[in-house]
């Protein structure tokens, strides 16, 4: 190409100057984005890898006779599954290739979980605990430097005192993430036997996903879907910036006997170049933000730095791939644009959009809605379907929303224009009705970016329909904190435990429970005995009049939410019966419930952790679903602010292109506050016709995608957050709009209209 | 030609620079009430800044434009403010250019009446007066044409109407046939100069085209910024 044709084209005015600077930052500002995107997604499946072995269940600890009906039972594992026998287990001893684990289903500290696994092994065991590396020492624990943290600046009784003695931290190599509550404690083998929560572990997993691999992914994969779609809109949008001043000066090109091809050629190089500066830039920019990045928690803890690598290859694609697209767009548009020695030839008016642009949404509406249908019928190929419909759906409805954008905004442009009646309305409506795709493209970004808030925001709200906990006679107490009591515990050494336990400081009663056998145990019934005269402790308020009073086992499960009567019974002592169940009754405070976990955790004779009706919050896949919908949120905030930046790229170019009307209708005395109106209106319409629809659409797309993906789950009213990210998008808008007004000031004095 | 005694416009010592450059070096011009002024001159000649500098477009650097309509307090046109001078240009001026400049997206309809709803009048007698003039100007049946649909000529007496609309005390015209064949020039300035001699409405035309500034009832030449000659033309 003639170097001093590309000269001519990209030097010579400060306005081309300031659209190369614009397309270099917006592009900067996209591959920004797109490599910490990269970087995060990279991040995160780290993450799960580093996690993984906290996922390894191992293998029974203990073998079983076969009774000869069981054995005939091809449901019932004859050697590993207790209904198969009355007798008892026979340990199956410790190797040296083996350790003794438990896992604690619910270890909690206030409201956060903390993972805990406790080993047993020889003192010649070869097996290496992840981040360790030698099982620890009866008494002694490895933590997480997060966990380490939150025990050294909480008081010992009510977290501390639960493990023993700090023998060092876990490498951040087995950690998920610098937030990670992660804690390694060694104990007693008997100890550990006893609780009946053990398993033999020769190594550990590396599957980081296990069960919840489809509900991870397709949340990740919508995510990811979401914040990448406004990042290729803003490209899209800055690479076209001043088309129209482009236009003319390759006008003069072509007059100076320059073919087609070359003018495609030069919009190609012109791009490219602010493009290449552009993503070079935000190659640096990202490099620059990634420790900012990994502050910003996901799924609950934030990432460690060297996550969000991504190398330079990825950022060599990005580049290339980038710049390309640009390069190849800006010729394309231009060869398209008809461009001839006298101006514009072939005036190409926007083809109005037709009814037929709604497909895709309802595509991707039925594709949804498929998917929720499918979630209720229970077979392989429903499963098999069900990721790729709700996948394929909201990216159908992600595109559709986009198609069918224009088909309304003019709908809605039509019926304005019609009962328009002040200039600026005239004008604005007007120019939409005849170029809606070109007006709904600057809105596009943000109308995207409130339907993906909508669809996270009521995806969220799952967890908020969980009723919470409240003191129901009949019910475990929000306020108590139960535990199991091990095999081989006596009443002495529970009683001796109750007396501890109402010397703590917001501790207001322990009730012990009674049964024929500890839970775990062979012959474990599901009555439990307890004095009445500590009924009322758990909240009952029926009292049956005998000196001991019987309950369901199912009182202790704190999913129920029947309430279970206390029964009568003619038996006055528990000489024939073992301690199976403390109950704890605390004031309420989180520092008392922690202290009541901690004395029960640490007492020795336990054989589950001290639980609150609570904790089950903690571990619902609706936590999963939420703490994923972090993920989608700080999408959200990246969509927003592209959004953002789009609208504003979007309606500068939309002032620099038609300057000299501008500035005409200034000159016939067209005040500038009329011109500012027509510029809102011009953003408004389309952003409010769509972002109406964004929003129901987002919610209708929640409701479909979380029913699709658990049934059980229903929708309500999303959280505060949800309205101040509306409120903070709409003001975004308002902002992107409103920091054009000086353009309009400056591009559009009457004297831009020329005169001769 | 209805002209009285008062000049409507008067210009004194006008000064404009841009740059090293002087477009104007003392001019003083009066333009009649009623008259048609045609201002000549070559390139550069600073003939467009003259005109700019009348209609309150540019603020000169030093002299005085004065606007004294009939029945007004005569105003110091360069003494305003941008919101007064943006008043003065929608309520008393209007404006013709070398190419129609009309908004693209809408019609010639909605064109002409774009001045009538910036001055606040309701848009079903914007364009009830818009119809008026437009079937004045022979384009009746093109009301509901884009800009891109119409002739240079019919675009540029849209153009016309368009400054006519509000029934302006002054209309600048700049190069007004510019851009058109002689036939479409004449055929425009006919219908132009027929409707502002029968509002009595004072026309400040530059043109370099003698046969266009026959049309005027007066011509002056402007060279290197300052008026050279001035012609009174015999009807």
């Amino acid at each position: 190409m003639n170097s001093v044709l590309l000269k001519l084209t990209i030097t010579g005015s400060r306005s081309a100057y300031g659209r190369l600077a614009g397309i270099a930052a917006g592009v900067a500002v996209g591959v920004c984005m797109l490599l910490l995107l990269w970087g995060g997604a990279n991040g995160l499946n780290a993450r799960d890898d580093r996690g993984a072995w906290l996922r390894e269940t191992g293998t029974p600890s203990a073998t079983y006779p076969t009774p000869p009906s069981a054995a005939a039972d091809p449901d019932i594992d004859p050697d590993t599954d207790p209904a198969a026998t009355s007798e008892a287990p026979t340990p199956i001893p410790l190797t040296t290739d083996a350790v003794l684990m438990r896992s604690n289903p619910v270890e909690v500290f206030r409201d956060q979980l903390i993972n805990r696994r406790d080993f047993a092994a020889l003192d010649t065991t070869t097996v290496s605990i992840p981040g360790v590396g030698a099982p620890p020492a009866p008494g002694e624990y490895y933590a997480s430097p997060a966990l380490q943290q939150l025990i050294d600046s909480t008081p010992r009784d009510e977290l501390g005192d639960r493990y023993g003695t700090f023998a060092g931290t876990i490498d951040d190599s087995a950690l998920p993430g610098p937030d990670s509550l992660v804690i390694v404690t060694g104990a007693p083998e008997a100890e550990i036997r006893n609780s009946g929560l053990n398993f033999l572990v020769t190594g550990f997993t590396t599957d980081p996903y296990g069960g919840n691999a489809a509900t991870y992914t397709t949340v990740l994969s919508i995510g990811a879907i979401a914040v990448f779609f406004p990042v290729l809109l803003l490209i899209s949008i800055v690479t076209g910036l001043g088309a129209a001043e482009r236009r003319e000066r390759f006008s003069t090109l072509r007059l100076i006997g320059a073919s087609p091809r070359v003018v495609a050629r030069i919009a190609a190089a012109e791009t490219a170049i602010p493009s290449l500066i552009g993503a070079v830039a935000g190659v640096v920019l990202a490099v620059l933000l990634r420790p900012v990045a990994a502050q910003l928690p996901v799924n609950g803890t934030r990432m460690f730095i060297s996550d969000l690598t991504t190398g330079w290859v990825a950022g060599l694609i990005v580049v290339t791939v980038v710049v390309a697209a640009a390069a190849v767009t800006a010729a394309y548009r231009t060869s398209r644009a008809g461009i001839g020695p006298l101006g514009v030839t072939q005036s190409a008016p926007e083809t109005l959009p037709r009814t037929r642009r709604l497909l895709p949404l309802l595509g991707g509406l039925a594709a949804l809605v498929l998917a929720a249908l499918l979630s209720r019928t229970a077979n392989d190929l429903s499963a098999q379907l069900q990721t790729p419909l709700l996948l394929g759906g909201f990216a159908f409805t992600l595109v559709g929303i986009i198609a069918a954008g224009p088909w309304l905004t003019l709908l809605v442009s039509r019926i304005g224009a019609r009962r328009a009646h002040s200039a600026a309305a005239v004008i604005a409506l007007t120019r939409i009705q005849r170029t809606p795709a070109a007006t709904f493209r600057s809105v596009s970004g943000l109308v995207i970016a409130v339907f993906v808030v909508s669809v996270f925001a009521g995806a969220s709200s799952v967890i908020e329909t969980r009723p919470t906990p409240t003191a129901t006679p009949g019910l475990p107490q929000p306020t108590s904190v139960t535990s199991t009591i091990s095999t081989g515990t006596t009443t002495t050494d529970t009683t001796s435990m109750k007396d501890r336990l109402e010397q703590l400081p917001g501790i207001r009663h322990a009730t012990i429970g009674y049964g024929a056998a500890a839970f775990t145990e062979i012959g474990a019934e599901r009555e439990i005995y307890l004095r009445a005269e500590d009924a009322p402790s758990l909240g009952f308020t029926s009292i049956p009049t005998t000196d001991v009073v019987t309950l369901d086992m199912s009182f202790l499960d704190t999913w129920t939410t029947t309430p279970v009567p206390l029964l009568p019974t003619p038996t006055t002592t528990f000489d024939r019966f073992v301690p199976v169940v403390i109950m704890v009754d605390t004031d309420g405070t989180p520092g008392a419930v922690d202290r009541a976990r901690t004395a029960l955790n640490t007492s020795g004779i336990t054989g589950t952790p001290g639980t609150t009706p609570t904790d089950l919050e903690l571990q619902s896949s609706a936590r999963l679903v939420q703490g994923l919908a972090v993920l989608a949120y700080l999408g959200m905030v990246i969509a927003v602010v592209i959004a953002g930046v789009s609208l504003a790229v979007g309606t500068a170019s939309a002032i620099l292109d038609r300057k000299k009307v501008l500035g005409l209708m200034r000159l016939m005395g067209m005040p500038t506050s009329t011109l500012r109106r027509i510029i809102l209106q011009e953003a408004a319409v389309p952003l409010l016709t769509v972002l109406t629809l964004s929003i129901g659409l987002g919610f209708l797309v929640a409701w479909l995608m979380i029913t699709g993906i658990d049934d059980s789950y229903t929708l309500t009213w999303p959280g505060t957050d949800y309205f101040i990210a509306l409120v903070i998008s709409l003001t975004l808008a308002l902002a992107a709009v409103v920091a054009t007004f000086g353009l309009i000031q400056r591009n559009t004095t009457p004297t831009t209209t020329r005169f001769a | 030609m209805n002209t009285t005694n008062t000049p409507i416009l008067s210009a004194r010592d006008l000064r404009h620079s841009f740059g090293p450059t002087d477009a104007l070096r003392g001019i003083d011009l009066d333009v009649q009430a009623g008259e048609v002024l045609a201002v000549m001159g070559p390139s550069g000649s600073g003939k467009s800044t003259l005109l700019h500098c009348l209609a309150g477009v540019l603020t000169p650097d030093s002299g005085t434009v004065t606007y004294s309509p009939a029945n007004q307090a005569p105003r110091d046109v360069g003494g305003l403010n941008e919101q007064e001078r943006s008043r003065l240009r929608l309520t008393d001026f209007g404006f013709v250019f070398q190419f129609g400049q009309l908004l693209p997206e809408l019609n010639a309809l909605d064109n002409v009446s774009i001045p009538l709803l910036l001055a606040g009048i309701k848009r079903p007698e914007a364009l009830r007066r818009s119809t008026v003039l437009l079937e004045r100007l022979d384009l009746g049946s093109m009301s509901g044409k884009l800009p891109g649909e119409l002739s240079g000529g019919q675009a540029q007496r849209v153009a016309v109407a368009r400054a006519l609309v509000t029934a302006p005390t002054v209309l600048f015209a700049d190069e007004p046939t510019g851009s058109l064949d002689s036939l479409a020039s004449e055929n425009v300035l006919t219908l132009m100069l027929e409707l502002v001699r029968e509002a009595g409405t004072t026309v400040v035309m530059v043109t370099h085209d003698p046969r266009s500034a026959a049309y005027a009832d007066r011509e002056v030449i402007v060279r290197d910024g300052a008026i050279s000659a001035g012609y009174r033309i015999p009807a």
